[in-house]
């Protein structure tokens, strides 16, 4: 399973008083692989062949199976809840596909703080998932809540 | 503006109910099951202690879980053969092929385990589009869920773009 080769941060949470628009997140890497993909088509109820049958997913079209977009969704939520730490609030994610992510390739997800309401604590991060030879697959955007004092 | 794609018996269907209301309690192994699959290992949906030293009733699901919760189980003769559902509701377009676009999401409250959560989806809006390689149809799919207590928690809406 992936899982233990996924770098994970696990830096402190942010400090509210000192976030600045312009300050990047710590990026994070993902590497699925067939057995990732299986076990969210499961986890999820997605019985898409696109992600589990090589030869129809060729037959649509594309290059190999693919990674879900909402895998890659969930990875996005990961990547804001991981820097935000337990007690930030997520308030919304958007999303765009772009192009498909293939298993064995490494996903690399860098963000950066667009806009930090210092009175609420709410805080706007502009984000893009990358391979790492750097395909645009997702374009992103969130907004979080970080604890006020 | 060239010509419409969009024929006027599905103008007439915006805002119409195209999936539910359909009602599912959280369930903590399948919450657990998707976190995994996910890779996502935040106490808050594993350890009870640390969901609630982070402010929650209880374990809490990850964000986007609520959509694949409300999936009702359907027999495989209902698949087609790219491998989903048939959908009782098509929306008709005079367009060859549709893809995901993209989602949005508004996360109103946390998502408990043992929430009992009710979803229901509309089509919100269907516009046709310059784009540069020709028109194109944005379609949107909205779904509402509101917990057991009438609170609204979560709000998605689905991109579809068909040309």
């Amino acid at each position: 399973m992936s899982t233990d080769t996924d770098t994970v941060t696990t830096t402190a949470a942010p400090d509210l008083a000192t976030l600045e628009a312009g300050q990047q997140l710590p990026t994070m890497h993902k590497f699925p692989d067939e057995a990732q993909l299986f076990l969210y088509s499961a986890a999820s109820h997605n019985p898409h062949r696109i992600h589990y049958d090589r030869e129809y997913a060729r037959f649509e079209g594309h290059d190999d199976i693919i990674v879900h977009g909402p895998l890659q969704g969930a990875w996005l939520t990961q990547f804001v809840t991981d820097w935000a730490g337990p007690a930030a609030r997520l308030l919304g994610v958007t999303w765009q596909n772009r192009a498909s992510g293939l298993p064995g390739e490494e996903l690399v997800f860098s963000g950066t703080v667009t806009s930090v309401d210092h009175e609420t604590g709410v805080v706007e991060l502009e984000i893009a998932e990358h391979t790492s030879d750097g395909r645009l697959l997702m374009p992103a955007t969130a907004r979080v809540r970080l604890p006020t004092a | 503006m060239s010509e419409s794609l969009i024929p006027a018996e599905t103008l007439e269907r915006v805002g119409e109910v195209l999936s539910g209301p359909v009602t599912t309690v959280i369930d903590r192994r399948e919450a657990q099951r998707y976190a995994y699959a996910v890779g996502d290992e935040n106490p808050v949906y594993f350890d009870e202690v640390a969901a609630q030293a982070a402010g929650y009733r209880t374990l809490v699901a990850p964000p986007t879980y609520v959509t694949h919760a409300v999936v009702q189980p359907r027999t495989a003769a209902d698949l087609r053969t790219d491998g989903l559902y048939r959908e009782g509701t098509r929306i008709r377009l005079l367009v060859d092929r549709v893809m995901f676009g993209g989602e949005e999401w508004d996360f109103l409250e946390p998502v408990c385990v043992g929430d009992e959560i009710t979803a229901t989806a509309r089509l919100a809006a269907v516009d046709q589009k310059e784009g540069r390689k020709g028109p194109f149809v944005r379609q949107v799919r909205e779904t509402t869920f509101v917990n057991q207590f009438g609170d609204e928690v979560a709000r998605s809406r689905m991109i579809g773009i068909a040309r």
